[in-house]
């Protein structure tokens, strides 16, 4: 009995031989690519000599970090939040202008920010009115967290924009015609559909306020927060004296914005 | 009683049509795709704000100045379900009612329940759920509060014919029951027919008859009406 090979079957096999090889290239790729991304990262493994953990000065960054951004995300969520609602729902026009304003806010360059601050709130302007009232905005814990807020909370917003956009308004409706005042549908509907934009936004805020340098240095240079300190330290003591508030420096900045991100795209996958 | 003059200006046409519905009795809107409709409804629900006219319910004044949705105290069910997606489907029905009413399952809602059969749903993500079924929590949830007014925009679109007729029956009963004032919106006759013995056929935004079905069947007011009445 003659033996008759089946072509579709031999086609179908050398196909699914250059898939696999196709997927396999790809997944080396996105393995190298991945690697190249996080090399940096290596950097904390170099030898530098003993690292010189338990300076006072390092845990006084930290705490001043800290407390003093958690504040100033307190007043970014306390003014961005109602602030954000109020530009989802304008019109298209008012919208258009308010976007355009806080993206300033974003674009502006941190050192030339940190600069205008300090003009702004110096005595030559509105300062001497603060001064007047027992506030002083050079160098203090106000001014520390009056910059991260200018620095973060355009970040904070525009994310709470997006997150409400992706609210339907349909739902909105029906929530409101099921006897749902505004602040009901916002508690109810509004903000635990989109409370995940939400986190991501206070996140992207977080990480900009905390790793602020730029203005900080120039607003703030004390009370030092991370970002100056480690400055500072590289500068008068070097590597070994600020490794260890490196360490603390990345374990505060990235777990929470990695977490939400991760989240987020994980609801995106299940979608 | 729904007492309704609604103008709203559209890219084509400007919809200006009248519409009064006693307390408790029904009233269908008929015509062509886009003749303005679901507009009318929707400007009725507050989804969008009429242009002019004046919209009263039960000798509340709903239009100008446009009312907060949650003081309208009426139901809106559109083809889209519109289910509150982080919420079970018991928490979707049970959405507009007080605080305490909803801890406690009432013999009304067992009744919705029964009768839309969401018992074994009701614990369900209404992600998990079908079409078919969300449209029948989507009609739960809207009945849930008893509203006085009921706006119905082609609910039964998409659904098996057999479901179509348990949901017509089921809401002609409810409306015997409860009394509320019915206006339905749908481009098949035959179904708005069986909810809504007094139709408005309307067409570019105007009314151009008003009266009982077999008024319509009879003496058709346009060609494009007879047409659309015309067996398939």
């Amino acid at each position: 009995m003659p033996i008759v090979k089946n072509p579709g079957s031999v086609q179908e096999k050398a196909g699914s031989g250059a898939k696999r090889r196709t997927m396999l290239l790809r997944r080396a790729a996105a393995a190298f690519f991945a690697l190249a991304l996080l090399y940096p990262l290596a950097g904390l493994f170099v030898p530098v000599g003993a690292w010189r953990w338990g300076d006072a000065s390092t845990l006084d960054a930290v705490r001043v970090s800290l407390v003093l951004t958690a504040i100033a995300m307190v007043v970014v969520v306390a003014i961005g939040t109602p602030m954000a609602l109020a530009i989802a729902r304008a019109t298209p026009r008012e919208r258009l202008m308010w976007q355009a304003v806080l993206l300033v806010s974003v674009l502006v360059p941190p050192l030339a920010l940190g600069i205008l601050i300090s003009l702004a709130f110096g005595p030559h302007a509105l300062g001497a009115f603060l001064d007047r009232v027992g506030l002083k905005m050079t160098n203090t814990p106000l001014a520390f967290v009056v910059t991260q807020v200018y620095v973060s909370i355009g970040y904070y917003m525009l994310g709470a924009i997006a997150a409400l956009d992706a609210v339907p308004e349909a739902l909105r409706v029906q929530a409101g015609l099921l006897g749902a005042g505004r602040w009901a549908t916002f508690a109810r509907v509004t903000f635990p559909i989109a409370r995940l934009g939400f986190t991501v936004a206070l996140s992207l805020a977080w990480v900009r306020a905390l790793t602020e340098f730029g203005a900080v240095v120039v607003t703030a240079y004390y009370p030092a927060g991370m970002p100056v300190a480690i400055w500072t330290g590289l500068e008068n003591f070097g590597l070994p004296a600020v490794m260890p508030l490196l360490v603390v420096f990345l374990l505060t900045a990235l777990p929470l914005p990695w977490l939400a991100h991760v989240l987020a795209q994980r609801r995106i996958a299940r979608a | 009683m729904l007492d309704a003059h609604i103008v709203k200006a559209r890219s084509a046409f400007t919809i200006d049509v009248a519409l009064r519905v006693e307390r408790g009795a029904s009233c269908g809107l008929f015509g062509a795709s886009g003749a303005g409709k679901s507009t009318i409804l929707a400007c009725i629900a507050g989804a969008e704000t009429p242009d002019g006219g004046t919209i009263e319910l039960d000798g509340r004044r709903l239009y100008p100045p446009s009312a907060p949705l949650h003081e309208r105290a009426l139901g809106y069910l559109t083809q889209d379900a519109n289910l509150f997606p982080h919420l079970r489907v018991g928490e979707n029905v049970c959405f507009g009612l007080p605080a305490p009413e909803r801890r406690v399952r009432s013999p009304w809602i067992d009744e919705l329940v029964e009768r839309l059969d969401l018992g074994a749903l009701w614990n369900a993500s209404v992600r998990a759920i079908s079409g078919g079924q969300a449209r029948r929590v989507a009609l739960a949830r809207m009945l849930a509060p008893k509203p006085p007014l009921v706006l119905l925009d082609e609910p039964f679109t998409g659904l098996d014919r057999h479901l179509v007729r348990a949901l017509l029956a089921a809401i002609g009963g409810w409306q015997r029951e409860l009394g509320f004032t019915l206006v339905v919106v749908d481009h098949d006759a035959d179904i708005l027919a069986r909810l809504a013995p007094r139709v408005l056929a309307i067409e570019n935004g105007r009314t151009i008859q008003d009266g009982r079905w077999d008024e319509l069947r009879m003496r058709p007011a346009t060609p494009l009406l007879e047409r659309l009445l015309a067996p398939l």
